[in-house]
Order: structure tokens, then sequence, then C-alpha cells
């Protein structure tokens, strides 16, 4: 009896020690193939959508675009460490029991070392109408990050012009508000470009109601599995929603690059200048 | 100090009264006839003025001696041939003059060499204020004439000022003035350096004419000389190399003449200019958005002196979909004006992840690679791509890249560590929380990297799994390559198992690549102290250094040793003997050191003349006399005489004896006893009236 014990205890203790040595091999590959992920609620259904739509975000992302993320994975935030992640899509569902506060010193880290997190309340049908949608349910879960300040996305912020050229993000849903961090005050007058110069730093955070990954969805065939719309405008909304994925990811890696591309003209003219003066 | 006091017994209206009412009395007897009338009248106003208390007082005096300022000017240029014998004959010839005359005491000030140079106004000031004026008898200052604080000589002085100039009559001098010169320049672009020749004294004609043969050394290496004659201003190009102390140095050879110039220390002057860099122009091309870019943007636009310009392949050529174009935020890539137009306003290219797809023409790479070889350089931060048939590797780039990929990519955990070589490069020694052994904390490791074989020349400095290399880092022609075979650098500003010091990192690379004299693996350094004191510090790759030879500015030359103060650095603390232009050599490394001022103040203007004093002894009547006709006579004239002329023999300066003195006591004396005041009055008055009666005085009156 004793020396099983003493064996199963050294299994114990060896896996424990190499559990924590060697880091997950799911997250190495996420942080390898750039791979989108998310955060598992507990909600089966929400949760097998949120895989559909990063897998079909992630397809239109290879198809069109250099970015070719691999499989999307779950995250727990209770158990895996954030640091190799760069994108976090975050479905609220009002019953996903709050992670921990270790949970939330691992989320705030990753908020604050450039990750971003999507925070999709899924309720752009029924949200302000004054029936219940997901608002209490985000607060609940939120609270406890260290989130800036937040405005409704302005028409001339980077996310509109990352990839493609966009009016809106929809998703399943059209009309809900997308927040982000709010612009500086007296960012709007910087060198007087027609863009306003937000800081390089990234939003660390995306809220909006629009079921996105709804709309990203496909299943193992490569068909759609969520309806969008009707008819032939549903499928350009469909198209849409992939737009916004596509410029939001960009928005994630390049940051403030298209927003930068504004001055590249300008400085090129400069070396120009430069060069018939030093002549 | 004698004179007649009153101390009235009585009010002195009361005194006054009295003496009116006498006066009153004595005309009343006129207009009577009364013949004492004069009589009553001097009775009654001598005993007013006996009320009035008349007293003599006198002052006790003590004669005070007179004071002579003999200041001696021992400052630097005081040192050229025969001025120190000259000053020497004179100081000593007018002590004994001085100390012959009685009551004369000699003040001595000798004025000696200063940071700011000689300043003998200051010395001047105050010798003066240190005296009593009125004991100054006069002043006497043995000196060239050379005084650098000409501000500060006093405008007046209470007694004569002589001035008595060392020097010859045939002294002349040929010096350089470096009118204004920049203490900073932008590498690369020309700054103008303002100087003249000037000649001073009496020029022989042979060398009036002559131009001089400027030559101009920077940093040690002589670049162009040319003739410039006397007078004429020359705006001097001169164009900063290299980032730090850029050391110009401008000489001329003294002229030939029968009588040689005084000095050739004006010869020459070293201006320091120091090199600024203009913004640094960095082009990040990143061959696909991925996590690390952003650390990469980051870096870049955090450094104020970059200007960033980015391209990221959004979409690859080959991808095609059917959105039109107005619905896409995507530029075309200007290739051609990045790499072909304007690739040599480029300080660094960062290819970031870059995979050859079709995008750059065959001759761009070319291009790039000539780039680098006259002096551009790039910086390879490479991900999988760099083991797959799209690397960088196979295009014409391969060539000068630092290392060549064996196609096996390492997708496990590893910690980047120093080489041996990385230890000593300044690239990565010293980086903050390196692995070193039995530590409990490091740096978090990385999950990817690509095997490579690196080139002969490559320096390894970071090596990641199985010590393969990591960091790479080379020099092709006059450029600079650095390669990194991981892509995951990001992990560390996530903080991944802890992180570690990720923009440190790449801000030293990239800023190495741009030939930051700081990150120079092979540099040997001068750091100026306090005074003279020097810290030189050897950095090299190698694992000893020799000693400096450090070559005077008078040609000799010492050798100082180094000692190792940590991997790849060797330091020695050294002080330099004087100011001066020093050159410093270890192994193949020189460097041109410049201590103190840029030419010598002592030795900016040498011929002697009076015009800093010569307001002073104007004012005062003194005189400016040249030492070469002799040693001046002492005189003494009465104050306000001219105090100084042409004797016989030789001329003569004077000095004003004050006739000072103190006051040590005070006598009060009556100028009456009161009994002789009795008998003044009662004879007044008896007098009176024995005229008045019949006396004997009746008859004479």
């Amino acid at each position: 009896m004793r020396p099983w014990l003493l064996f199963s205890l050294l299994i114990l203790w060896v896996t424990a020690v190499s559990a924590q040595e060697e880091p997950d091999p799911r997250l190495v590959r996420a942080a390898d193939e750039v791979a989108l992920a998310y955060v598992i609620t507990g909600d089966a259904e929400v949760d097998a959508a949120s895989e559909a739509g990063l897998r079909g975000l992630s397809q239109v992302l290879t198809a069109r675009t250099t970015v070719e993320p691999g499989e999307p994975i779950g995250i727990d935030p209770d158990r895996d460490d954030l640091s190799l992640l760069t994108f976090l899509y975050w479905p609220v569902t009002g019953t996903q029991a709050p992670p921990s506060p270790q949970a939330y010193a691992r989320l705030n880290h990753f908020l604050r070392s450039g990750g971003m997190i999507l925070f999709d309340t899924r309720d752009g049908d029924i949200a302000g109408l004054g029936g219940p949608d997901g608002t209490a349910a985000l607060q609940a879960l939120a609270a406890p990050l260290d989130i800036p300040p937040l405005a409704p996305v302005p028409q001339d912020h980077v996310l509109t012009r990352s990839f493609y050229l966009l009016r809106n993000f929809p998703g399943r849903y059209l009309d809900s508000d997308v927040w982000a961090e709010a612009p500086p005050a007296g960012a709007e007058a910087a060198e007087g470009a027609p863009f306003r110069n937000l800081n390089d730093g990234v939003s660390p955070v995306l809220i909006g109601g629009n079921a996105w990954a709804e709309a990203w969805a496909v299943d193992d065939n490569g068909l759609p599995m969520f309806s969008v719309g009707a008819g032939f405008e549903g499928e350009r909304q469909r198209e849409m929603a992939y737009r916004f994925g596509v410029n939001l990811i960009m928005y994630v890696l390049t940051g403030n690059y298209k927003s930068d591309q504004v001055h590249v003209p300008a400085l090129l003219d400069r070396l120009r200048e430069e060069e018939e003066v030093v002549q | 100090m004698n004179g007649l006091a009153f101390d009235p017994l009585l009010p002195w209206p009361v005194i006054g009264t009295l003496a009116v009412l006498a006066l009153l009395v004595a005309l009343w007897s006129v207009w009577q006839g009364l013949r004492g009338w004069l009589w009553r009248g001097a009775a009654g106003l001598a005993v007013a003025a006996a009320l009035a208390g008349p007293a003599l007082e006198s002052g006790i005096r003590n004669k005070l001696s007179d004071i002579v300022i003999l200041l001696d000017d021992r400052s630097a240029s005081q040192s050229l041939p025969g001025r120190a014998a000259q000053t020497d004959a004179a100081v000593d010839e007018l002590t004994r003059q001085l100390t012959a005359l009685p009551d004369t005491e000699i003040r001595r000030i000798t004025v000696a060499d200063d940071p700011d140079g000689t300043l003998t106004g200051a010395a001047l000031t105050r010798a003066l204020a240190a005296e009593p004026q009125g004991r100054v008898a006069g002043v006497i200052a043995v000196t060239d004439g050379l005084a650098h604080d000409a501000s500060m000589v006093p405008a007046t002085a209470p007694a004569p000022v002589h001035v008595l100039l060392t020097g010859q009559e045939t002294d002349w001098d040929r010096r350089l003035v470096i009118e204004e010169a920049p203490a900073y320049g932008l590498i690369g672009q020309p700054v103008t350096i303002r100087l003249r020749i000037e000649d001073q004294g009496a020029v022989p004609d042979s060398v009036a004419q002559t131009p001089a043969r400027l030559r101009i050394m920077l940093d040690g290496e002589e670049t162009r000389s040319l003739d410039l004659p006397p007078g004429v201003t020359l705006d001097l190009p001169v164009v900063p190399k290299h980032a730090g102390q850029n050391v110009v140095s401008i000489s001329f050879q003294a002229p030939q003449a029968d009588v040689p110039e005084l000095t050739d220390r004006n010869n020459a002057a070293a201006v320091q200019i120091q090199g600024v860099r203009d913004r640094l122009r960095v082009l990040l091309v990143s061959g696909a958005p991925h996590p690390g870019e952003r650390t990469w943007r980051n870096l870049l636009k955090s450094d104020a002196n970059v200007d960033l310009i980015h391209f990221t392949i959004l979409r690859p050529p080959d991808k095609m979909d059917a959105i039109p174009v107005e619905e896409l935020s995507l530029i075309a890539f200007p290739t051609q004006e990045l790499f072909m137009q304007r690739i040599r306003d480029f300080d660094l290219i960062i290819f970031d992840r870059y995979r050859v797809r079709g995008i750059l023409l065959p001759q761009y790479y070319d291009n790039i690679r000539r780039y680098v070889e006259e002096g551009g350089a790039i910086l390879v931060s490479a991900g999988p791509e760099m083991s797959s048939v799209e690397s960088l590797n196979l295009s014409p780039l391969g060539a000068i890249l630092p290392a060549r990929p064996t196609g096996r990519i390492y997708d496990q955990p590893f910690l980047p560590r120093l080489t041996e070589e990385g230890s000593r490069h300044p690239v990565t020694s010293d980086l903050p929380g390196a692995p070193v052994e039995g530590a409990e904390r490091s740096w978090g490791r990385w999950l990817r990297m690509s095997e490579v074989i690196p080139g002969p020349r490559a320096q390894v400095v970071l090596s990641g799994a199985d010590d393969a290399p990591l960091l790479l880092l080379g020099r092709v022609g006059k450029g600079r390559v650095a390669m990194l075979t991981s892509d995951q650098v990001w992990l560390w500003g996530r903080g991944f198992e802890g992180g570690g010091p990720q923009l440190e990192l790449l801000r030293r690379i990239a800023h190495w690549s741009m030939k930051e004299p700081d990150l120079e693996e092979e540099a040997l350094l001068a750091d100026v102290g306090p005074g003279l004191a020097v810290t030189i510090t050897r950095r090299t790759m190698d694992v000893s250094a020799g000693p400096v030879r450090i070559t005077h500015p008078d040609g000799k030359s010492e050798e100082i040793p180094l000692t190792e103060a940590g991997p790849g650095r060797f330091t020695a603390h050294w002080t330099a003997p004087g100011p001066g232009l020093y050159r410093l050599a270890e192994g193949e490394i020189e460097r041109v050191l410049a201590l103190g001022p840029a030419a010598p103040l002592e030795f900016e203007e040498t011929v002697a003349s009076g015009a800093a004093l010569g307001p002073l002894a104007e004012a005062t009547r003194g005189g400016v006399l040249r030492l070469s006709e002799g040693v001046p006579a002492l005189r003494t004239v009465r104050e306000g005489r001219p105090a100084h002329g042409q004797g016989i023999d030789r001329p003569w300066i004077a000095i004003t004896p004050r006739e000072a003195a103190s006051v040590s006591g005070m006598t009060h004396r009556p100028l009456l006893p009161g009994w002789a005041w009795l008998v003044l009055i009662a004879g007044l008055a008896i007098s009176g009236w024995l005229a008045e009666g019949r006396g004997r005085l009746r008859g004479s009156a």
C-alpha cells in the first residue's frame, strides 16, 4: 500500500512540476500562429458559436490577407496564461461565473501589455429598448478590469480603415454602438492631419452588442451557421461583419499603422525637400 | 588741527545782547561827547568776550608713511624669453629706490596665472581697496600689459599709476584668431569656422607680405591646407564626421624672419565640435501583421529622434477578392520610390518577418545590398519564414546576411543567453536581468526560433535553443547587418514568464546598426572630469587591451596601462599635465582629445601693450613706459603735478607723498584765565574813568 502511495505522490509531483515548467502547447501554438481566442463561458451554445465564429473569421483572414491564424482556442481565464495571446473574444452571457481575483490580475496585465478584449453583449436587437439586456452582466464582469474611459468609436477611428473602409461595424445585428477608449481631450487638432492622431496605444477593450461571432460562424462545411438579416441585404451585412472582423484583427496587430500612413507622403516629401536643400 | 573754540558761560543771546548794549553805550558816549567812549565800549565788549569763554584747541599729530603698490606680473605670458629677467631687474631696482625714500612702504602684489587669464585689473582693484586712500602715493605695475580683465581695471586711483612694460621694441607676433566656431554640428552637414591671421607688433616687412600656410586637421587627419594673408577673414567649412567630439585643429608654421616671432603657441587652435545626428530615418517593412509588430512600432515611435516610415504587407499579391478598390483602405507599397530612389535617405531598414513573395523585384534587393555596402544598415527579424523557400536568404540579399538558415525550426521553449562575445558586446552586455548561473529569476523564455549557420565574420551575441545563434551582428563593406532568428521578442514585452528587456535590446540593436558611438564594440572613450583628469575607457571584443599610448602636444609620448573593469571594458585614470591636444592610441583605435581652451589664453596675445592699463595711467597722470628703454628713475612730486617725464639719461616716474598723519589726541586751553579777564575789564573801565576824569590821559587825548 505504502509504495503505491509514494509512487502516486511522485507522479503527481512530477506532473505538477512539468505543468508549471512547460507552457500549455495550445497557447504556444496560439502564440506561433496568431490564433484567435475566446473566453469559455460555460454556456455550450455560446461557446460553440464563439469557436465557429472565430474559425469563420480566421478563414476569411487567411483567404484575403497576410494574416493566417491557426485554429481558434478557448480560454479559461482562471487557468490559462494570457501572456501568449493577443486577442480575446468575450461573449457576455449573464450566466457566467465571474473569474477569480487572480484571473482578473492576469486579465489586467494582459490589457496593460498590449492585449485586447472584445466584449460582445450579443443584445444588439434588444439593447436600449428598456427590456432586459446584457448591460448588467457586462458591468458585473468588467468592473474589476482596468478599463480606461470609453466613448463610442468615432467616424475617424483607425478601426474604420485598418483594412477595409467601414462606416459601421455590423455583426448579426446592425445598429448598436461600439465603444472604445475615449480619445484624449484636445486630440482633435493634432498636426492638422485629417484624422485624429490617437495614441499608438491600441484601445485595450472594444465593447459592442452586435453578436459578431454568430455572423462570422461557419460550420465544418464552411456554411454560415446563423442567419443574418434577410436575403441579399443579409448577405451584404454578413460580408460587412467579416470586413469588421478583418479590420479588428488588423487593428489588434498593427495598432495605429494605418493612421500613421496618412503621414507617409508628408515624410517622403520632407525627404525630397531636404535633399534639395543639401544639394 | 589748531583752532579757536568757544565755551560760553551764558547762552549766546545773552552774550550778544551784552555786546550790543556795550556798543550802544559807546555810541551814546560818542553822541554825548564823552571822552572815555572808547574805553567804555571796549570794557563792555571785553565782558561779553569773557562770558563767551574763548579757548585754544590743538591736536596731537603723528606723521604716517606713504604706500607704494608695486605690482609684478608673473603670468605665463611673462615667461617669454627675456621678460622674466626684465621684470626681476625692474622690481629690484624700484625696490631699492623706494626703500631709499623716507617714510615709504612698499606693497608687493604678484599676479599669477588664473584659469581666466591674467587678472591684473582685479588684483589692482583689490590692492587699492586694501590700503587707506590717503596714504597711497603711487602704483607701479611691472607687466606686459596683457590683462584679460580690462573691464576690472579701476577707472582712477588716488595716486599716479605707472605701467612699466616688459618686452622689446622689436617684438612681433603672428597669431591665429578664431572669431566664431560652432559648438555643435549635424553629422555630414558643413559648419563654418570663421578665423583670421593677425599680425601684431613690429612685424618685419618680409613677413607682413607673406600669407600663412594653414594646415587643417580633423581628428588628427590632415584634411586640407591653404594660404591665408593676415587680416583676411576666412570662412572655413568643416564637416563633422561622427557623433561626439570632432576636434578640428588649425595651425600654421612660424614665419621665417631675422627676429623670430615671440611665440608659436598661438599659431594653432583646437576647435571642438560636438557631432549631432540628424533625425534618424527608419524604414520598417513588416511581411505580415503579427503580434510583435506593435513592439517595433512602440519602440520606434517612442523614440523622438526617429522618423518611422512603416509598411506592412496586409494583402499579398496572390490573394485577390472581388471587393472594389474604393472599399479598401489599402495603398500600393511604393517600392520603386523606397528601394530605388530614396533608399539612401534611410539610416536603417528593418525587415520584420518579411517573406519574399514577389513584391520586391530582384534589382531592389541588389540595390539594398549596395546600400548596405556603402554604409547603410539592415536588421532582419526573422520568423519561421526564414527557414522556408520564401526566405530573404534566397534573395540577392542573402549574400550579405550574417547567417544562412538550415531549414530547421526549433519549436521548443528556450532561454536566450549571452554568449561569450555577447557579454563583451555593447549591444548585449549589461542587459538588465541577464541569466546568470544560480540566479532565481531571469528572463522569460521564447518559444520558437530558426536554426542558422553563422557566417565566418558574424558575431553571435545571443544564443537560444541548443546554443544555436539567436542574435547575430555583422559588417558588410561600410554597413551593418543584424539578424534575429526568432520573431518572439514580443513575449518579453507581454511579460510571459516574467518577460525581459525587449525594448532596450531592440533599441540597442537598431542603434548599433545606425553606428551610435555609445554602442561601438571597439571604442576608445575619454571622459574629461574636473580639471584635467581623464578617465580612459577602452571597449573591445578582445580578451585583453594593451596600454594606451598618449602623445602630448609637445610630441612626447607616454604609455598608460589599462585595467579590466568588466567584460570587454578596460579603464585607466590619467591626469593631463596641461591643456592642449592629446592623441590617444590603443591598437588600431586612435582618438584626439582636446583639453582646455581652444588656444592657451595666456598666449593669445603676446606683444606687450599698454592698452588695458593706459587709460588708468593717463587718468592719474602716471606714465606707460617701456623697460627696454631702461628702468626709470624715481622722484617725488606734489599731488596734481605731472608724475613722469624724460630725464637726462633715462625717463623718470614720480610718486606723490601724501603727508598723511593721524591725530592721537586733543588739547583745550582757555585763551585767558579768569583773573586776566578781570584785570582786562577792570583796566579798561578804569582807563575810561581816568580819561573822563582829570587824569593824565586827558591831556594827551
